[in-house]
């Protein structure tokens, strides 16, 4: 069979609407992960009591279902037990959020802890205060050492987004599914598609590299 | 009045009790070496006078200030304290000076140009002006070490407290950390040394005191205790620690610590 790459050209501007769709949902399915995360993160660190059991059990009810799952719950069941609509684009954005900050809540959790507690015992000897210690010296000092695997859960986030073609969302897998059902050449479309999604991570895995060495893993 | 007055220190980790109703008082000027084999719980106490331990029971005053009363928080007790860490414990994203303003900047809310000035004036004092800009991953130990000093010192304690401050040095690096310690003595700060630098408390301490499974057991000059070791296990930890020469008359320390 061979390779016919006017498919490819035609399906072009399908193609880079649903490369959009798709960078739109994970920068915010990332963004709002970090939020979540970092929070998150940081109330496991410092063991804040009775929230962090909560956040325990967001953790676990996330890492412990497929997020195919958590799609579908989130477009169908929920909108129904609240009695809300939501669009497949919010609902795809919500659960990849939800997801990540799943993700990164551990993330910030680890590097945190992997903070030596001697310079949090130098911080406090000088009379600095807790959110001052963090601010200053265990912050930047885990955020550094979180940059490799955050840069990790981004690409699995963006990769993870292709997913939502079960609810409907025309990101660029779905839009792959319909070109091929549209013009019946899946080795084209699908080459197309992953090429596309090639790009995409490795610019992030470019992006990641670039923040890794601009501020020096301490 | 005193500087420091512990009133039956205990502390207790888990169910291991690490000191013992330590009663100790410190007047303004004394310079303290503590010494004891591992494990007799001298960490713990410096640790319990810098407020980085609760205590389990007892009373800690820090310049009239006792932990716990009433207005009295621990970072204000803390700021009266200086602590210098064996393992240094700079902030490894800072470059020295930048350890050094810290302190001033954040604990004392200095200006920024006010607290330059301290931390340049100190840097010169443990002779690494030309360091400044340097991290300390760039630092030899000694120079991390004096560094660390300088950060102590520039939050302007009352007193300042040495965890084995050159255990983690080379032999050759001791000396410099040595001798910063031994002009801060001079002058007169008030000091509370743990170490195993028998040489350093023959000649630079006021008073030694030693202590064995968490209790003070003796407390003297150490012209007088060194001399004539006043028990059994006092002499046996001398031989141990190679402080048999308190003259200090040449004796290296020995190898392997």
């Amino acid at each position: 069979m061979e390779f016919r790459w006017e498919v490819v050209w035609n399906a072009m501007p399908q193609m880079v609407a649903g490369a959009q769709l798709t960078a739109q949902i994970t920068l915010l399915g990332i963004g709002g992960g970090m939020l979540i995360g970092i929070l998150c993160g940081l109330i496991l660190a410092f063991r804040i009591p009775i929230v962090r059991w909560l956040v325990f059990g967001y953790v676990s009810l996330i890492r412990g279902t497929p997020i195919v799952v958590q799609a579908m719950f989130i477009y169908f069941a929920l909108p129904m037990a609240l009695d809300i609509a939501l669009s497949g684009f919010a609902a795809a954005s919500l659960c990849l959020a939800l997801n990540a900050g799943a993700y990164i809540t551990e993330i910030v959790r680890g590097s945190v802890l992997s903070i030596d507690p001697g310079l949090t015992d130098a911080g406090l000897a000088l009379g600095l205060s807790y959110p001052q210690i963090l601010l200053t010296i265990v912050g930047p000092l885990a955020l550094r050492r979180s940059v490799p695997p955050l840069g990790n859960q981004f690409i699995i986030s963006l990769k993870d987004s292709a997913l939502f073609l079960v609810i409907g969302v025309a990101e660029l897998a779905q839009r792959g599914e319909q070109l091929t059902a549209q013009t019946g050449r899946a080795l084209e479309i699908w080459t197309a598609v992953a090429v596309f999604y090639l790009i995409m991570t490795f610019s992030l895995a470019m992006i990641m590299r670039l923040i890794e060495r601009r501020m020096p893993i301490l | 009045m005193s500087l420091i007055q512990c009133r039956g220190l205990t502390k207790d980790f888990g169910g291991t009790r690490v000191l013992t109703d330590i009663d100790l008082t410190v007047e303004p000027g004394e310079v303290v070496v503590i010494v004891g084999p591992s494990g007799s719980g001298k960490s713990t106490l410096l640790r319990c006078i810098s407020v980085l331990e609760p205590l389990t029971s007892g009373t800690l005053e820090v310049d009239g200030q006792r932990l716990g009363a009433p207005g009295v928080s621990k970072r204000d007790m803390r700021r009266e304290t200086g602590m210098v860490f064996q393992q240094f414990n700079l902030f490894p994203h800072m470059t020295a000076r930048e350890n050094v303003t810290i302190g001033p900047r954040k604990a004392r809310g200095v200006s920024r140009r006010e607290a330059r000035r301290i931390a340049d004036r100190l840097l010169e004092r443990v002779g690494l002006t030309d360091r400044a800009d340097h991290l300390p991953g760039e630092l030899s130990g000694g120079q991390q070490q004096r560094v660390a000093i300088a950060r102590a010192l520039a939050v302007n304690p009352k007193v300042m407290l040495f965890d084995e401050p050159t255990s983690a040095l080379d032999p050759e690096l001791r000396g410099e950390v040595l001798q910063v310690m031994q002009g801060l003595a001079k002058e007169g700060m008030t000091m509370l040394i743990v170490t195993h630098e028998m040489r350093f408390a023959a000649e630079a301490a006021t008073r030694l005191i030693f202590m064995d499974e968490g209790r003070i057991v003796h407390d003297g000059p150490p012209g007088r205790l060194l001399p004539e070791p006043p028990s059994e296990r006092f002499r046996q930890f001398l031989g141990d620690v190679g402080g048999k020469d308190p003259s200090g008359t040449g004796e290296k320390p020995p190898p392997g610590r």
